[in-house]
């Protein structure tokens, strides 16, 4: 049983990463209808701008380390978000008009472009992330022992899902974005000036994106130019899993789909962890088409 | 008139070593020269010229010359396939390379047609030296061999309940299988056994699974950036098991992802790296390396490419002449406990070396590899 709720613990460290990156797939579909497949690419680049500021700006010698990492997710998330919305410019509103088809090349064209730019500016090779950043220690919860980073990563990912619930649900701004995700002619003539919601969404989405590379960054350790693959990949199945173009549908699908790769290498096969996973994903989607949550389309965003 | 005399006395002196000089003796050099292997490749040619710059000072071999001919196989079996028939065309005796194995395959038909010696320096593969070629022959270890180390090491560093871990890449899964047949003869018990995913960062639900199975020992048998996060999230579970990896964790970047803390204690298996070789041969071999580059070789198969060079010039000494058969069959039958660079060298019928090349290496408290006596 304690190793029932451990797996359970290391499913949900994973799953909040997957559920963040989830959450930038999920809020552009649900306003353009596009998949930005050039998503798991923009958080490979959060990755590698937190080590860049990192050690260039040295911020956690100076401000100690939660607050040199906070300030650091900060301006990473600023620039990740401002190359979101430059992709957006270049990239996709000049097809805004085309056939939903041209926007998909433009958007693998994008991804692929983003990983040769990462390689040619890095080198190919494996970057490490400065040890002990934040204090490595255990906590117990329940007689379980759980490392202090992991539940920091949860706990900032259900948090900035949860201000992104709000921002959308509560604000002017977050009005108009769910305006524009159900009609955008409609939204148009009411006075909502559509390009300008559009920006926003391609600023939260790859900043989220961006905040998940970092965290990885911190907690693993480990970067390369083509992590954003896996993680995009996984994050883009959780989208669907909890219903692509619903937030709480995002959050919910990622800790999900991190769970039952956890449960099914514990208890079926290490290997067989990621078929296992498509699996669920198949099963599910054969029940409910739309996905998890994805059945109120009216409120989707 | 004299201007004239002066002319023929030029000209006599420019074509004087040409004209009474026998022709030199070729020998080729196929590696990897550009492409991701590049840093192997480059490394194979300054060995191999400087080796055959120290013979023909001492007047060469059979009173000729020794001429090596590069030729860049790009590690790309199609480019390799080039480079071999333009060396063939150039009429060597014998071939020196290459590093990967399905580059080296894709030429020994070549040269086996043309009646070429090939002595490849890390092609690893199994399947290379079983069908039945004359003239091919290797410096480095077969995969298999590193399976035996492998349950040798573990029986002698005490494992009884060994988890077996690879990652599903032909390599790490050869070597786990066969390592894993070898410690059931040797009534080792096998408690895990399993593949994890490439690529990823997290590894705790396999870690935590591992951890289940209660093994003493762990075995992993792939690549160097999975060793590397295993062993980082293995200190963070504050699990204290030892770890063992295969040949392919040799890699710098297993520590700085791991941390120094998390790789101490770490095993793994490897041919001998250069800094470590200890024959005269290597020492004084090493220090010309180093005074003509500036640093040691950095990489143990070029060094191995340098034995390959080194057995040839010693058949062709030995039968006297630039025959492969000969040299061939000198080398199987004849040569035995030749003193190489990375120790003492033998071939058997198959063109595989005959001996143990692995050493196990440890990472010490400063996160260097350290030979474990």
């Amino acid at each position: 049983m304690e190793q029932f709720f451990q797996q359970l613990t290391n499913g949900l460290a994973v799953g909040g990463i997957y559920a963040l990156i989830a959450l930038g797939y999920t809020m552009v579909y649900g306003v353009l209808k596009l998949i930005n497949f050039a998503h798991g690419d923009l958080f490979t680049i959060g990755a590698y701008l937190g080590l860049t500021l990192l050690t260039s700006l040295a911020l956690t010698d100076h401000v100690g380390g939660f607050l040199g990492v906070t300030i650091l997710a900060v301006m990473v998330m600023g620039l990740v978000g401002i190359i979101g919305i430059l992709l957006e410019r270049i990239a996709y509103r000049p097809l805004r008009q085309s056939p939903r088809l041209s926007a998909v090349v433009s958007a693998l064209g994008a991804s692929i472009f983003f990983q040769n730019a990462i390689m040619l500016t890095y080198g190919a090779k494996f970057y490490v992330y400065p040890q002990d950043l934040l204090p490595v220690m255990p906590v117990n919860i329940f007689g379980l022992s759980i490392p202090l980073m992991r539940i920091i990563i949860l706990a900032a990912s259900v948090l900035m899902m949860i201000a992104l619930y709000l921002f959308v649900q509560k604000t002017r701004i977050g009005t108009a974005i769910r305006a524009a995700a159900i009609d955008q002619g409609a939204a148009r003539l009411m006075g909502i000036d559509v390009n300008f919601v559009i920006m926003i969404v391609f600023f939260i989405g790859p900043a989220l994106g961006g905040a998940a590379g970092l965290m990885v960054g911190v907690y693993y350790g480990q970067i390369n130019f083509t992590m954003g693959w896996i993680y995009g990949l996984k994050a883009f199945t959780a989208a669907i899993l909890g219903g692509i173009g619903n937030i709480p549908g995002a959050m919910l699908g990622g800790l999900l789909l991190g769970v039952v790769e956890a449960l099914g290498a514990a208890y079926i096969s290490i290997a067989w962890k990621d078929a296992i996973a498509f699996f669920v994903l198949i099963l599910i989607l054969i029940v409910r088409p739309t996905g998890l949550l994805g059945e109120r389309v009216a409120e989707k965003i | 008139m004299n201007k004239i005399a002066g002319w023929i006395a030029i000209f006599c002196l420019l074509f004087a070593p040409a004209l009474f000089a026998a022709d030199p003796v070729k020998i080729g050099l196929m590696g990897p020269m550009t492409g991701s292997w590049a840093s192997e490749g480059q490394e194979m040619k300054q060995v191999l010229e400087l080796l055959a710059d120290e013979y023909n000072q001492q007047g060469g071999v059979l009173g000729r010359k020794i001429q090596i001919l590069t030729q860049d196989d790009g590690g790309d079996p199609r480019t390799a396939s080039l480079a071999a028939n333009r060396l063939v065309s150039q009429k060597i005796i014998a071939v020196v390379g290459t590093y990967g194995s399905s580059i080296t395959e894709a030429t020994q038909n070549i040269y086996d047609e043309a009646g070429v010696v090939q002595i490849a320096n890390g092609s690893t593969a199994i399947r290379l030296s079983e069908k039945g070629l004359k003239n091919f022959f290797r410096t480095c270890p077969r995969d298999d061999e590193q399976g035996k180390v492998a349950t040798a090491t573990i029986q002698k560093l005490g494992g009884k309940k060994v988890a077996i871990l690879h990652d599903n890449t032909s390599y790490a899964k050869g070597l786990a299988e066969e390592s894993r047949a070898n410690l059931k003869t040797a009534n080792v018990e096998v408690v895990f056994f399993d593949a994890l995913t490439p690529g990823e960062r997290d590894y705790n639900a396999i870690l935590t699974k591992l951890k289940g199975a209660d093994p003493d020992f762990v075995f992993f048998t792939g690549y160097y950036p999975e060793a590397g996060l295993l062993l980082r999230q293995k200190k963070e579970m504050g699990w204290d098991v030892p770890f063992m990896g295969g040949d392919a964790v040799n890699n710098p970047t297993l520590v700085e992802t791991a941390g120094a803390a998390a790789a101490q204690g770490f095993y793994f298996l490897s041919p001998p790296l250069p800094k470590d070789l200890d024959t005269p041969e290597a020492k004084s071999f090493v220090e010309a390396f180093t005074k003509k580059h500036g640093h040691a070789p950095k990489s143990i198969y070029p060094v191995l490419a340098g034995d390959g060079f080194r057995v040839l010039v010693e058949a062709i000494k030995a039968t006297d002449s630039v025959e492969a058969e000969k040299i061939s069959a000198y080398l199987k039958s004849s040569l035995k406990d030749f003193p190489g660079l990375t120790g003492t060298l033998a071939f058997d019928d198959k063109g595989d070396r005959v001996g143990e090349v692995y050493r196990v290496y440890k990472v010490d408290g400063e996160g260097q590899f350290v030979l474990e006596p």
